[in-house]
């Protein structure tokens, strides 16, 4: 059991324009689930493959507990990693899968046995144990390369995007069994992800990252609570948060004639930074459908029915001023979808609201 | 398609199957009878196919007319030096090629396929200059060294391609799983490259076993001749002797044959399936 930090560390491909992963600070307490998630190229899997050792690091420094493992090559650093495509050795069967690092380690043949025996049971693999990874189904190769990690006892579980190779189905229930088995071996696991489902029931906290740079690490409601700035309010979410340019006015931000309700402090800090042009982003869910004087009137493009939910598509067009079209998602009520073509009206909720500052996309208090 | 069609396929599908069979297999036929034949029936016109006294003694005389024993030492020995020299340094250069990407990678890929281009018999006399210069006239250490450069091109090649089909992942494991890399290379990667190993030890040993022009300009006594330079010797000024010639050719063959229906079952695809994904 360890923490885990990185300190400036930075890893800058030869030949590319910036780093892949740009002076990380993060700091990953002990028996902590940290998820690191962020669009394809983003440096998620770089930072876990620095941590992991199979990534040089060009500047800054890595540390596990108390040791600096930056120059130390990945077997000195007693960290266990999940693979996306499990890396199961083809020519051991399982049980010599999940034993093969006790036995480099020079244990005695009983130990292994005990502790695979005992990692197998954890997992359900008691059957299989004899066989080769080739005749596994998906969910069991990933339960073996789960195993191979936990039979270890490592310092740290890195894993890099565990759940991609499954179907949907048993991604979901492999996903709350992992979550489960690290919170009862409390082993501090760091988990690269690109789907933010995974990321916002998994993690204790969730480090977003864009163009190598962490964007905002916090709790998952923090993310969706509080986005840093318009990437993390953009990214964090399903359907995405409805985010629009518009104008301050003195009843909160106008988007092309539909007002969104914006406090009285995100008001003035907005307006004392510069011209009062803000970006407005405010969820699906916080959107009413309301009665005809109340709210403005939009075309329904669109409606997604999903059992528990339903998600409306709906456009504007502005004023004539400035004509063009604005969409916007709104959650309705799932029992009395209106119908596509259908004219409804909006009003997005008071306090539901985020503002970012348009030329720095950062988020404006308030 | 209609049951008697898929009847029909299948019968013409096997007919042929026969015929290459029979096109492939008819030189050794025909040699094999020779050598069953005495010498005067050789040359008896109109010739027949099969030998009208069969000579199965033909086969134990070559022994004791050509030193047919030391001949075969000598192939032996060279070919399978050959193998493991042009194998011991192939591996390493096809596992760095596959694993590791270096500036003039391609260009040293490139390079290795060029050498396969010049065949041995336009390089013999530079070969054979090379060899006198450095004294190795008539020695086993020039064939072994010729045989096994020749082949150098073609294992390192397979062996690349092999190497670089294993993932990448696996390796990675390994490592985390406490193997340095050598220890990664010899218990992960060594393992799952067996075919390809197989396929540069057949394909080495084949050539350097049949290897006739190169040991024919630098050895000069039956101590260091192979047995496809010895044969030549039954080849005579004025006349050849076809019976003892091919009973001593299929002597040389049989070994060949045992070693590949030997090693043949290494040859099994799919060893990495179920690894990733």
């Amino acid at each position: 059991m360890a923490t885990v930090h990185y300190d400036g560390a930075t890893r800058w491909y030869q030949g590319t324009e910036r780093p892949a992963v740009d002076s990380l600070d993060l700091r990953i307490d002990d028996g902590e689930f940290l998820v690191l998630i962020g669009p394809s190229g983003c440096g998620k899997s770089t930072s876990l493959r620095m941590l992991a050792g199979l990534e040089d690091v060009d500047a800054g420094r890595v540390r596990i507990g108390e040791t600096d493992v930056t120059a130390l090559p990945p077997k000195q650093r007693d960290i266990a990693m999940v693979f996306q495509n499990y890396a199961l050795y083809p020519h051991m069967n399982v049980a010599d899968n999940m034993g093969f690092a006790l036995k480099i380690a020079g244990r005695s043949k009983d130990e292994i046995r005990q502790r695979v025996r005992d990692a197998a049971q954890l997992l359900d693999l008691e059957d299989y144990l004899d066989r080769k990874p080739k005749a596994l189904s998906g969910g069991q190769r990933q339960r073996v390369a789960m195993g191979r990690a936990i039979v270890r006892q490592p310092q740290v579980f890195c894993m890099d995007e565990p759940l991609s190779n499954l179907d949907a189905k048993l991604r979901v229930s492999t996903r709350t069994q992992i979550a489960a088995l690290q919170r009862r071996l409390g082993t501090t696991t760091v988990y690269v992800t690109h789907d933010q489902v995974e990321a916002m029931t998994m993690g204790d906290r969730v480090a977003l990252l864009d163009e190598g740079v962490v964007q905002q690490c916090g709790t998952p409601r923090e993310l969706y609570e509080r986005p840093a700035n318009v990437f993390v309010a953009g990214f964090i979410g399903s359907p995405a948060m409805n985010l629009r340019q518009g104008r301050l006015t003195e009843h909160g931000a106008d988007i092309g004639g539909m007002t969104v309700p914006v406090s009285r402090q995100a008001r003035a800090t907005a307006a004392s930074d510069g011209d009062g042009a803000v970006t407005v982003g405010f969820r699906p869910e916080a959107i009413d459908l309301v009665g005809e004087d109340e709210g403005v009137a939009a075309t329904v493009t669109l409606v997604e029915e999903l059992g528990s939910d339903a998600y409306c598509y709906t456009t504007f067009r502005e004023r004539e001023s400035a004509p063009g079209e604005v969409d916007v998602v709104a959650r309705i009520d799932p029992r009395k979808p209106p119908a596509k073509g259908e004219t409804v009206h909006l009003r997005v909720r008071p306090d539901e609201t985020h503002v970012f500052s348009t030329a720095t996309g950062a988020r404006i208090p308030g | 398609m209609t049951v008697p069609a898929a009847m029909m396929r299948k019968v013409l599908l096997t007919a042929c199957a026969w015929l290459v069979a029979l096109v492939v297999l008819a030189p050794y036929v025909q040699m094999l009878l020779t050598a069953l034949k005495p010498h005067e029936e050789l040359f008896a016109s109109p010739p027949g196919y099969l030998p009208e006294s069969w000579q199965f003694g033909n086969f134990l005389e070559v022994w004791r007319v050509a030193p047919i024993w030391e001949y075969l030492r000598n192939t032996v020995l060279i070919a399978g030096l050959s193998t493991v020299l042009a194998v011991a340094v192939a591996l390493p250069a096809a596992y760095y090629t596959a694993r590791r990407r270096f500036r003039g990678r391609r260009m040293f890929l490139l390079l290795v396929l060029v050498t396969q281009m010049f065949a041995p018999t336009a390089l013999v006399i530079g070969i054979h200059r090379e060899m006198l210069a450095l004294g190795l006239i008539d020695t086993y250490a020039a064939l072994i060294l010729v045989n096994a450069a020749f082949n150098l091109a073609f294992s390192t090649w397979i062996l690349h391609a092999y190497f670089s089909s294993i993932p990448v992942e696996l390796e990675e494991a390994a490592w985390l799983d406490g193997c340095g890399t050598l220890q990664a290379l010899l218990r992960v990667t060594l393992p799952l490259a067996v075919p390809g190993v197989v396929t540069a030890v057949i394909f080495t040993f084949i050539t350097a076993w049949n290897e006739f022009v190169v040991a024919l300009t630098l050895t000069s006594t039956p101590e260091t001749q192979p047995l496809t330079v010895g044969i030549t010797a039954f080849i005579g000024q004025y006349e050849v002797q076809w019976q003892y010639l091919f009973a001593a050719s299929l002597i040389a063959i049989v070994p060949v044959v045992a070693l590949f229906a030997y090693i043949e079952r290494f040859l099994v695809s799919g060893l990495t399936a179920g690894s990733v994904k």
